[in-house]
């Protein structure tokens, strides 16, 4: 369990970059997917509506000229004077018929020889008919019809009507339905109206204005201010009654120059609609979208495209990102491993240039820290040095008057000889000791001065205690602190032989691998040995030959040298002590 | 700074976006009906620029009413006119409309109620009785009258000096007379003396309306074809020019125009309105001259003058019809300096009597020798008899022209009117 949320607080960084990538990726092609398809299929829409206008334009303008022929024909009627008189005059004969006929067939002339039905009702209810055969309705049931009330009722206009006779007849034939254009005769100055004209336009007829303009899913609806399909090239709409589509015309209709899109008959429709006044009619074109459009924009192919490139784009952020976080979070690994582990461990400068500025500034931290605990160490010890080294350039002097009383006897002893080598023994230790200023000295040298210590030590106090030197011959040119071996053999004569009288003190120097081992063995009272190993403190200064005592040797060698090196003293009570001190080996320098 | 800046710019949006809101639907809503007349018309060299002049000087009179002149076809005019006022809406009709004189009363007998009767707008005596005649249905005045089609003669005087003839010999001549003139140019020069359309009847109506006859009698509505002894006079000079080999058939009127720019033909008789037409070939400046109409001899009330074209102006009766009504008034309907600018801008002759005193009627013309063509043109309008054109003039042309051709192939001339007669009783009677 513990190193789930171990890994994931490394990646966070990468985790939280990521997230936020994949996030804005996400919503950046959703959103430019989702206004794109909009757009384009606003544009197609526009376009459509742009062409269909166009359409719509030339309908219109057949439909003009259609309707200008019907306006021709029904003026040359009405200003007709025969056509007053015969539906007018209380009798009729066959010339009147002729007449009228003859009267009818140039109207139909007129009427560019479209399939129309004419029929004339007179004021005297004569009713004279071209072409009826078309319009399948008895003059009763016209007389007593909806048509001729509206057309009566408003005798300046030429109007055009659906004519429902026929759906409201069960005997009715099915498959035609009819345009009626009708316009009273009226006389504009009197004010008079004496008949009626209907021009029957067969709604097969009537599609031909703008059938050719239609195509699947492409579709006109012509409708009337009551909501029936007058005309459509879906013909089984025809007759039919949609209030929907009447206010859908004439919500199109008030948006200047615009289209809507609406559902009709189940499906989304790009409308657009014209009001014709002559006809009194919508004209609805109704494109349908998903057949316009539909294939046009492939959404399924651009989906996957914009997948695709969605997928790519994560890739290539999440091994980007993996590799800008990874060198981060390795630095940051490293550096949370500094402290606990290791000072000297410096990190490693990969990565983009920021993480490498980071790391290098941190080594150079580092740098900085190391070169300033040096120097701090330096400085300490060169203080302990200075300390030591002024021990040691320091003769006690009860050792001096110590010996020099000695030398005092031996001259009222008057033993020449005897008192002429202690001097030159004393001239020769204090030569090395004050003389030289160097802090390291041969081996050789070292024992020099530790036999004329010695001797003047026998001399003193007598020669009970003897002391052995058994070197390495090739030892005597390694460079060891001066005054290293003194304190102990010091310490071994005076303190070694208090119990005992006499003894010996063998001083060993011998080189094993790299450490070069001096040993001070003593076989005197030996002591107590403290617990924790501590070096026993010497107490009695005059006793002292120089400022240095065995603690600070050991000191001493480690500022010197470092850590495994050093003193280390074992003694047993009764049978002596030894000291054996571990020194690196260091040639002389020439 | 920049927040200030940021600020204003900003603020300035927000007022811009607020006040186009505002304003727009305010204009919209309020003044259409009262501040714009819609006009149409056809011809942008003739019509239209006319149009224009006048609305530059309506300007005095109203700075704030919009005039929105709209070109049209004339067949379109008339389809237009046609659909909208018997469907009965007024939508998207005009408030003034130009319609040719030949139409007007089929147009004002059709729809009397839905025109605006502009009697007492404008002194009628003051303009040419024909044209007012044109525009008047049951007694009242319904068009403003705009150009004079009077007709001239316009011939070549360099192809007379060849044949041995000069303006002289054609001031006031008649047909027969035109036909011998013709005659002799030919032998001279070797070029026909005019070109015909055998589909357009001009020529015919000229000859007629010379007579104050026309294919209809005074009611309007009557075919007077079989017993118009005018007409009949005018199919048979019609047929000795063409026995006289004097004519170069032409199939539209870029070959009608053609047949005088190149020098191909040494006359032609017809409206003033051609004056543009033949001055555009510079070259030709100085060899032409104007002279009136000749006359149908054997008719005794043929005159020197007739008319072929012209049209006028006439109000409709929706919203707006005053403004509409006073704009014609104060331009077509009375003011003289604008009458002289259209003669000086683009040759246009009005029928306004008092117009023909102006300087610029008087203007001598040097491409006609310095003849004072203009103010020639508006003595003989004045002369142009009366007709009523009736409600079927290009309904019976139609069938005159077929009647012409079988006459020229050689059918009887009685027989072939009197057809003609009972053909065009049948159609339109």
């Amino acid at each position: 369990m513990n190193w789930i949320p171990e890994r994931l607080r490394n990646c966070r960084l990468f985790m939280i970059m990521f997230l936020i990538s994949v996030v804005m990726i996400m919503i950046v092609s959703v959103a430019i997917t989702w206004t794109m398809i909009n757009m384009s299929e606003k544009f197609f829409i526009e376009k459509f509506s742009i062409m269909n206008t166009k359409v719509m334009d030339k309908i219109q303008g057949n439909l003009e000229s259609f309707d200008n022929s019907v306006v021709t024909a029904s003026n040359n009627l009405l200003q007709s004077e025969t056509v007053k008189s015969i539906l007018t005059q209380k009798e009729s004969d066959v010339n009147v018929y002729y007449h009228i006929g003859q009267k009818l067939d140039y109207i139909k002339s007129l009427l560019n020889n479209n399939q129309v039905g004419i029929v004339l009702i007179g004021s005297n209810g004569a009713v004279y008919a071209a072409d009826s055969a078309y319009w399948p309705i008895n003059d009763e049931k016209l007389k007593n019809s909806r048509l001729i009330q509206n057309t009566l009722k408003e005798p300046k206009r030429l109007m055009y009507q659906y004519d429902d006779h026929l759906t409201n007849d069960p005997f009715g034939k099915d498959n035609e339905h009819y345009l009626v254009a009708s316009r009273a005769f009226m006389d504009r100055l009197s004010g008079k109206v004496y008949g009626s004209m209907y021009f029957v336009i067969p709604e097969s007829q009537f599609r031909t204005f703008y059938s050719s303009y239609t195509s699947l899913g492409n579709n006109v609806f012509f409708v009337d201010k009551m909501g029936t399909i007058v005309s459509s090239n879906e013909t089984n709409f025809i007759g039919k009654k949609d209030k929907h589509l009447l206010l859908h015309a004439q919500e199109v209709e008030n948006r200047a120059g615009g289209y809507l899109i609406k559902k009709f008959n189940g499906k989304d429709q790009i409308m657009l609609a014209d009001y014709i006044p002559y006809l009194n009619m919508y004209m609805v074109n109704m494109v349908d979208k998903k057949e316009a459009i539909g294939d046009l924009i492939d959404k399924k192919s651009i989906s996957f495209i914009v997948l695709a490139i969605v997928l790519m784009a994560l890739v290539i952020v999440f091994f980007s990102s993996r590799r800008l976080t990874n060198s981060l979070s390795r630095l940051v690994k490293q550096i949370d491993n500094v402290p606990k582990y290791n000072f000297h461990q410096y990190v490693t400068e990969t990565g983009t240039y920021e993480t490498r500025q980071i790391g290098r500034a941190f080594n150079s931290m580092l740098d900085e820290l190391h070169d300033y605990v040096d120097r701090l160490m330096q400085a300490q010890k060169q203080q302990r040095n200075a300390e030591l080294s002024a021990l040691q350039q320091q003769i006690n002097p009860h050792f001096l008057y110590n010996t020099l009383t000695t030398i005092k006897f031996m001259a009222l002893l008057d033993a020449k000889e005897e008192m002429e080598a202690t001097i030159s023994a004393l001239i020769s230790l204090l030569q090395n000791t004050i003389g030289n200023v160097d802090e390291t000295i041969t081996v050789k040298q070292e024992l020099d001065n530790l036999k004329n210590y010695v001797f003047i030590n026998q001399k003193r106090y007598g020669d009970r205690i003897k002391v052995n030197y058994l070197v390495q011959p090739d030892c005597l040119d390694q460079l060891i602190p001066k005054l290293i071996l003194q304190p102990f053999v010091e310490n071994s004569f005076f303190h070694g032989f208090n119990r005992k009288t006499d003894g010996y003190i063998h001083i060993l120097i011998w080189h094993d691998g790299s450490d070069l081992i001096c040993e001070v063995v003593d076989n005197g009272d030996g002591m107590q040995e403290s617990e924790d190993g501590e070096l026993p403190n010497t107490q009695r200064k005059q006793q002292l030959f120089s400022g240095i005592g065995i603690r600070n040797v050991h000191e001493r060698i480690q500022i010197l040298y470092g850590k495994p090196y050093g003193v280390s003293i074992s003694s047993k009570h009764g049978e002596g002590t030894k000291v054996r001190i571990i020194l690196p080996k260091k040639c002389c320098k020439i | 700074m920049k927040k200030l800046l940021a600020l204003l710019f900003a603020s300035v949006l927000v007022l811009a976006a607020c006040s186009s809101g505002g304003s727009t639907k305010q204009t919209a809503s309020d003044s259409k009906d009262v501040n714009e007349i819609t006009i149409w018309a056809w011809d942008p060299n003739f019509n239209i620029k006319a149009l224009n002049i006048a609305k530059e000087v309506y300007k005095k009179e109203d700075p704030h009413l919009k005039v929105k002149v709209v070109e049209m076809a004339q067949a379109d005019i008339v389809q237009k006119l046609n659909t909208t006022l018997s469907s009965g809406t007024t939508k998207g009709l005009p408030n003034i409309v130009l319609i040719e004189d030949y139409r007007a009363q089929s147009f004002l007998k059709a729809y009397p109620d839905m025109f605006k009767e502009v009697t007492g707008s404008f002194k009628a005596d003051d303009f040419a009785k024909y044209k007012v005649e044109a525009g008047t249905y049951n007694g009242k005045n319904y068009g403003v009258p705009f150009d004079t089609g009077v007709a001239g003669l316009y011939v070549r005087t360099d192809y007379l000096q060849k044949a041995g003839l000069s303006v002289k010999d054609l001031q006031h001549i008649d047909w027969n007379q035109y036909i011998e003139i013709g005659k002799k140019v030919k032998a001279a020069t070797g070029k026909d003396m005019l070109s015909q359309d055998p589909k357009d009847l001009g020529l015919i109506r000229m000859m007629i309306q010379s007579a104050g006859s026309w294919y209809t009698k005074k009611d309007g509505t009557t075919p007077d074809i079989a017993n118009n002894t005018a007409l009949k006079e005018a199919f048979k000079t019609y047929k000795a020019l063409m026995d006289a080999k004097i004519v170069k058939p032409v199939s539209d009127w870029s070959q009608f125009v053609a047949g005088f720019n190149t020098g191909d033909v040494a006359s032609a008789p017809t409206g003033n309105w051609i004056t543009p037409s033949i001055k555009a070939e510079a070259s030709q400046s100085g060899k032409w001259a104007v002279v009136p109409l000749p006359k149908l001899s054997g008719v005794p009330n043929s005159v020197n003058a007739s008319n072929l074209g012209g049209s006028s102006w006439y109000v409709l009766n929706i919203p707006g019809k005053e403004k509409a009504v006073d704009f014609l008034a104060k331009t077509f309907g009375s003011d003289v300096d604008f009458y002289q600018s259209l003669v000086k801008e683009i040759g246009a002759i009005g029928t306004y009597k008092p117009a023909a005193q102006s300087d610029a009627y008087k203007a001598a013309d040097p491409f006609f020798g310095g003849q004072k063509v203009i103010s020639d043109f508006a003595s003989w309008t004045n002369k142009i008899p009366q007709v009523n054109y009736g409600l079927n003039t290009y309904a019976i042309e139609d069938i005159l022209t077929v009647s012409a051709q079988n006459y020229l192939k050689g059918k009887d001339l009685d027989q072939v009117l009197k057809d003609a007669q009972k053909q065009a009783e049948e159609q339109i009677k």
